[in-house]
């Protein structure tokens, strides 16, 4: 591949960690929502409209994607979060499959079937690194927080989660709305990438490979969805020379080849912390009932930086 | 107003056909020890279910120091002060010993998103007590597996043990416990018996499902006897258990009591449902 092949595959593995971070921050409290696709579409097609008739400065692009995707966020979870999981993941994919409706049905606003063209300012590499390592402290940052460990919690367990006082959905709730934020500047950037933006931009196709971007890369912890979607952009490429038309065969077969022998992702915090404990305690003796701090020495540390 | 800590009146659940707690009542005064006993499928995990709100009551009534919790919402109760654990040990996994404890202590904090994302110096002191405060639980209930140990990973004992103090750090008044001892030595049973007089000391009210008969006799000062749903007996343990049809109950026609107990308490697996 050429360079600058290789710098758009790069730059779309960002924005698709973007999307893929979306997706992690709901299914961190234990909701599989396609919804963030929906948002970024929302946020992308009002970005174009709004630059194009008012002009827009690109910082102010990015709040309005954040802000418009917290919102619908909200809204959606208002509506969806009563229902069963798997219900509510239906609901989130049919809002992906509505928005394309929306989209060809509003030409006036989007363009229609023909899409519409978007500012690219922000399509830089430094407003996308600069989004990433905001969005990546922000979840670095809550994975340690009363809010992390109560969306754990809900994961694992929400009728235990209950009776430690935790409202499931609250803290859905609250998930529901980060990810519309992350969906909605993942939209806005997306857009200003491509400069152009259709009715199959934000589809279903989006949806199912920043999905499978966070199972691949891992789902408990907020490093697997970015991980995950670097190499699930990457490596397809990679693929296509030596594979020719075979590519899409191979990165199927090592997303299921990773399911079932890493069924927590490329990034698992929970076997790394299995296979530190067999260290801590070589001799399999337990813990020492009577040594001078029977603590670890490291909690401090670690309670503040892992989830 | 009853006075009363916990106050169950006429309770009943069925599933299906089987009337699984039938028309119970189980009055406990608070900083009270009450055990609930009875043989196998009794219906003693149904009623501490319903009184932490796990499932809804059919009928009959359930009050926490005076207020009405039958039909509220779990997380409702547990803000109310009722914290558990759980007979078939429920850890998070993935989570590590301390993080486990400092998830149930969900409702004494006070940071925000915005606090934990700018990291505020009061979320900064709120995490550093918290540590503290978990690190101080896991003592208290006698812990000793290294704090950064995956709580999945532990023993049995030590997994009831992080158990124990997740419902604390929850800082409740009553405390429901499904078999604590379930999976533990003699010595490990009895360091729990005296971990539940010092949280009595504290102000704590405990009701504690237990098979073995010793603990309850020398911790629990009164119990309530159940079978197939219903109640048998209640009062002083030693009382109790000499009652003919507590007896039949538990041991069948045979009374030879110390023997049975014994052999169950040895056939217990831990976990077991
Ligand atoms: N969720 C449920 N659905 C259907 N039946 C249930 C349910 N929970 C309990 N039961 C039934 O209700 C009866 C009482 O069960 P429960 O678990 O309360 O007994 P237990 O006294 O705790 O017994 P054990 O000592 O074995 O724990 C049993 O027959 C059980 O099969
Ligand atoms: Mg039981």
């Amino acid at each position: 591949m050429s360079t600058t092949a290789w710098m758009i595959t790069l730059q779309f593995a960002g924005v698709n960690a973007l999307f893929a971070l979306a997706i992690y921050a709901s299914l961190w409290t234990g909701v599989l929502s396609l919804a963030p696709v929906f948002f970024g579409a929302v946020s992308a097609f009002t970005f174009g409209y709004v630059a194009g008739t008012l002009g827009l400065s690109p910082f102010l692009g990015l709040l309005l994607g954040a802000a418009l995707g917290a919102g619908l966020g909200a809204l959606t979870a208002g509506l969806l979060i009563r229902l069963d999981s798997h219900y509510l993941a239906m609901a989130t994919i049919a809002m992906v499959l509505i928005g394309r409706v929306l989209i060809l049905n509003l030409p006036e606003y989007t363009g229609g079937a023909t899409g519409t063209l978007v500012p690219g300012d922000l399509g830089t590499w430094a407003w996308l690194i600069g989004t990433l390592v905001v969005a990546a402290y922000v979840m670095a940052r809550l994975a340690g927080s009363r809010f992390g460990l109560a969306a754990d919690a809900v994961r694992e367990d929400p009728a235990v989660a209950e009776t430690l006082a935790i409202s499931p959905r609250r803290i859905q709730f609250i998930g529901m709305i980060i990810s519309g934020a992350l969906g909605g500047v993942a939209g806005i950037l997306q857009s200003s990438f491509l400069q152009y933006i259709g009715p199959d931009t934000f589809y279903t196709h989006l949806g199912f490979v920043t999905l499978a971007a966070v199972v691949l890369g891992g789902a408990f912890h907020w490093l697997g969805p970015i991980v995950g979607a670097i190499v699930f952009t990457i490596l397809p490429e990679l693929l296509r020379e030596p594979m020719g038309e075979y590519d899409r065969v191979v990165t199927g077969v090592l997303l299921v080849l990773i399911i079932i022998y890493m069924p927590r992702g490329l990034v698992d915090v929970r076997r790394l912390r299995m296979v530190r404990s067999r260290w801590w305690r070589p001799k399999g003796g337990g813990a020492e009932p009577d040594g001078p701090d029977p603590r670890d020495p490291q909690p401090t540390v670690r309670a503040e930086v892992a989830s | 107003m009853t006075g009363l800590a916990v106050d169950i009146v006429g309770l009943t659940k069925a599933f299906g056909g089987l009337t699984a707690v039938d028309d119970v009542t189980i009055q406990v005064p608070p900083r009270r020890i009450h055990g609930i006993l009875g043989p196998n499928g009794a219906g003693k995990t149904t009623v501490l279910n319903m009184v932490s709100g796990f499932i809804q009551a059919d009928s009959g009534r359930i009050d926490v120091f005076g207020q009405d919790v039958t039909r509220m919402q779990p997380f409702q109760i547990a803000r109310r002060g009722v914290a558990r654990t759980y007979q078939n040990i429920r850890l998070f996994p993935g989570l590590t010993v301390l993080e486990t404890v400092v998830a149930g202590a969900y409702m004494q904090r006070s940071s925000t998103i915005a606090g934990a994302i700018l990291m505020s110096p009061t979320e900064r002191r709120e995490r550093r007590e918290m540590r503290e405060r978990a690190a101080e639980l896991l003592e208290k209930v006698g812990c000793r597996a290294p704090h950064s140990a995956l709580a999945e990973t532990l023993s049995y004992g030590d997994q009831r043990r992080v158990e124990i103090a997740r419902a604390l750090a929850t800082n409740p008044k009553v405390l429901l416990l499904d078999e604590p001892t379930a999976g533990m030595n003699d010595v490990e049973s009895e360091e729990v018996g005296r971990l539940l007089v010092e949280l009595r000391e504290l102000g704590l009210t405990l009701i504690l499902i237990e098979h073995n008969m010793r603990l309850v006799e020398e911790f629990c000062e009164t119990v309530s006897v159940m079978n197939s749903g219903a109640l048998l007996a209640e009062g002083a343990p030693t009382w109790c258990l000499e009652q003919d049809e507590v007896k039949e109950a538990y041991f069948g026609k045979r009374s030879d009591a110390a023997r049975i107990a014994t052999l169950r308490r040895a056939r217990r697996g831990p976990g077991g449902s």
